[in-house]
């Protein structure tokens, strides 16, 4: 700025000039002062504000307990639709394990299904414990 | 800066209502001026200036420190700026005609030799990042940091602005027979 050509310097000055003073009109502050003492006397917006605030947070509070159990029942509902596929062809699956190239392995397979209900019922539980704060 | 440690200590000191006294002449210009770099509308402007002091008021309580306090009020400023903006939604140029009347009636600048009326609206036309950062930087002798930070932009997107704005002015006020090597 310093090696700054005399008529570049002079057009920083006059922009200073310019806008340098550049303010809200007079007796602003008085008027924000008058206008918070009278929303103080009243109170009003202050409760709305914390009112509005409380709805909001039990509104998002009510969706994420409505999504967590949705979750649930789906989760219960394809759990079920599950075991009543198994519990129907049974005796096909049974055939065709029998018959498949790889042995499988009863406990895996138990131990595979344990693990999956216990991340359900974790996820669950997480979900219930993250909406009911 | 020394007012706003002051203003932070006394909201967590529990005194909200005295940190307001402070806050508002300490902030007045800078709010107003970030309004009117949005707005373009001293009326407006000041509406919205008024609308960020009644929230800073009522979330003052709230103030944890945890961002600094002048990053905070003009985030407040802008986002009311921009709603009042998105409100009016004026299809007509929003240059000020107060503003406009007030410069023209003052002149060419004897000293200068510039006429302060073609350098208002040589401001006007320049692209709106540009002329908010120019309005800011000039109003009240800001270092290019502290724009930065009233914008919401990197400091050299800021100086990038203001360089721009300068040879833009330069040219536009050349063409109006002024010179500027």
């Amino acid at each position: 700025m310093n090696d700054m050509d005399p008529r570049q310097k002079e057009l920083e000055a006059q922009l200073r000039r310019l806008l340098g003073s550049f303010d809200a009109s007079a007796g602003f502050d008085k008027r924000v002062m008058q206008r918070v003492a009278t929303l103080a006397t009243t109170g009003a917006p202050r409760a709305d504000l914390r009112a509005q605030l409380e709805r909001r947070r039990e509104l998002v509070r009510w969706r994420l307990r409505r999504e967590a159990w949705m979750n649930g029942i789906t989760i219960l509902g394809l759990g079920a639709c599950a075991a009543a596929l198994l519990w129907r062809f049974a005796p096909e699956i049974q055939q065709l394990a029998a018959s498949a190239a790889w042995p499988v392995d009863r406990g895996l397979l138990a131990a595979g299904t344990l693990a999956a209900v216990g991340a359900a019922v974790w996820f669950l539980l997480k979900r219930m414990e993250t909406t009911s704060r | 800066m020394p007012a706003d440690d002051a203003i932070t200590e006394l909201i967590q000191a529990g005194r909200a209502e005295a940190a307001f006294e402070r806050l508002v002449p300490a902030y007045r210009r800078r709010v107003f001026g970030l309004a009117y770099s949005v707005l373009r509308d001293r009326g407006a402007a000041e509406d919205v200036a008024q609308e960020v002091f009644v929230k800073l008021w009522q979330a003052l309580p709230r103030y944890d420190g945890r961002a600094q306090l002048s990053t905070w009020i003009y985030a407040i400023t802008r986002n009311t700026a921009i709603s009042a903006t998105r409100r009016q939604r004026r299809s007509i140029s929003m240059s000020d005609p107060t503003v406009f009347e007030e410069v023209e009636s003052r002149g060419a600048a004897p000293e200068a030799g510039l006429d302060d009326a073609a350098l208002w609206r040589s401001v006007e036309a320049l692209p709106d990042k540009q002329r908010q950062a120019v309005t800011l930087y000039y109003q009240e002798e800001r270092t290019v940091e502290e724009v930065a930070g009233m914008m919401g932009l990197p400091v050299n997107t800021v100086k990038t602005h203001l360089h721009r704005a300068r040879a833009s002015l330069a040219a536009a006020l050349k063409t109006a027979g002024w010179e500027v090597a």
